[in-house]
């Protein structure tokens, strides 16, 4: 094996850092002393630069998913519109929800009607704020539950959860340890167990914008 | 959003820029994105937890691409630049999208398992074996077009000697 030649192909797989750290040695020396690999090596890098720059911009436009996904209901609107079957394919997800990733989830609180009241602030943000508003706290989700009260799924520093609208004031239905705290905002709703708990309550579709808006100015009752 | 949902979202848009080096079309990108999408969401069901995801879309996209590729006339240009600068959006772009189009053209000259290969590694920055892996063949397979194909660039490109 040492006695082969550095050539070409072994030049490239140096750059794209495929190499064994011996082999990786062996090739940075074999450049270093032949000015004709020095010349491959760096028309290899500078070209793969090139590449990965003229590109790289691409991916940091954001792309929407085409259908089942819930951002905002503006975008539900607006897909409900275009295909039929959407209604069905968030129904479809939320259930798969269950079964995917839900080794390492916690499980969270279980949904019972003599569940928690909700902390005051949190109480007042899902009073007040549309979903898709950005903020500590952020609502993904409005709908009715099968009782009829109206539920929100939310993501606040410490705590996803469902909570709907009682008598009394927003009761939580479902709660895990808020996944907002991390700081990163694809993993914000990242969580199958709280997909699940919608769809075990939700009746019907989620509420679109309109719907949502004035649910609020009735005080979800 | 569940965890499938969120993995696909956060993929999409280095899918796009897969999408671009295949099909050297701005348009033909985005379309081909959104579809890609589309059959992921539906084929969910058959990915299996604790695989590659990002490989599993890169390969139904380049699948969907393949079938397009075949179900039509092969395109025997990339799209004109004026084309093209119609689809820039924020001002500053016109500069980009010269120098990205210059090389899908050069890209567009490579025997199509030699471009994926390229936009694989190049673009996209997987390993040899994660191309592999999307594209199905060996290792080995993978190496040579891959070179081949970044030797053909090289010369296209105007950098290095044929030796």
């Amino acid at each position: 094996m040492m006695a082969e030649p550095v050539d070409e192909p072994m030049v490239i797989a140096w750059i794209d850092g495929e190499l064994a750290p011996e082999q990786a040695a062996r090739v940075e020396q074999a450049v270093a002393a032949d000015p004709a690999l020095r010349e491959l090596a760096e028309t290899h890098r500078a070209m793969r630069a090139r590449f990965a720059s003229a590109f790289g911009g691409i991916a940091d436009e954001p792309v929407a998913l085409p259908s089942a996904e819930i951002v905002s209901f503006a975008d539900m609107r607006a897909r409900r519109m275009r295909r039929l079957w959407v209604p069905g394919a968030i129904a479809a997800s939320l259930v798969a929800g269950l079964f995917i990733g839900q080794v390492e989830r916690p499980k969270g609180v279980a949904d019972r009607a003599d569940a928690l009241a909700l902390a005051p602030d949190l109480a007042r943000k899902l009073d007040t704020q549309l979903s898709g508003e950005p903020g500590p706290v952020r609502v993904a989700l409005s709908f009715r539950a099968r009782d009829g009260a109206y539920c929100r799924s939310f993501s606040a520093t410490h705590l996803d959860g469902v909570a709907c609208r009682t008598a009394t004031g927003w009761t939580l239905r479902y709660a895990a340890p808020g996944t907002a705290a991390r700081g990163d905002y694809a993993q914000a709703g990242n969580n199958p167990a709280l997909a699940g708990a919608i769809a075990a309550i939700i009746a019907g579709d989620p509420l679109d914008a309109a719907g949502e808006r004035s649910a609020r100015d009735r005080g979800w009752r | 959003m569940d965890a499938f949902e969120t993995a696909l979202i956060r993929i999409l848009p280095r899918l796009r820029r897969f999408a671009h080096g295949l099909t050297r079309d701005a348009a033909d990108a985005d379309d081909l994105t959104q579809r890609a999408a589309e059959r992921a969401l539906k084929s969910r069901a058959q990915w299996q937890p604790g695989t590659n995801f990002d490989a599993w879309t890169y390969r139904i996209l380049r699948n969907l691409w393949i079938d397009t590729a075949r179900s039509r006339q092969r395109r025997d240009k990339v799209i004109a630049p004026a084309e093209d600068a119609e689809t820039v959006g924020a001002p500053g772009d016109a500069e980009a999208a010269a120098e990205r189009l210059f090389l899908m053209r050069a890209m567009d000259r490579l025997p199509d398992e030699q471009r994926e290969a390229v936009a694989l590694v190049m673009i996209e920055g997987l390993s040899y074996a994660e191309a592999a892996e999307v594209l199905e063949v060996p290792a080995g397979t993978l190496t040579s077009r891959l070179v081949r194909g970044r030797q053909a660039l090289a010369k296209m490109l105007g950098g290095v000697n044929d030796g």
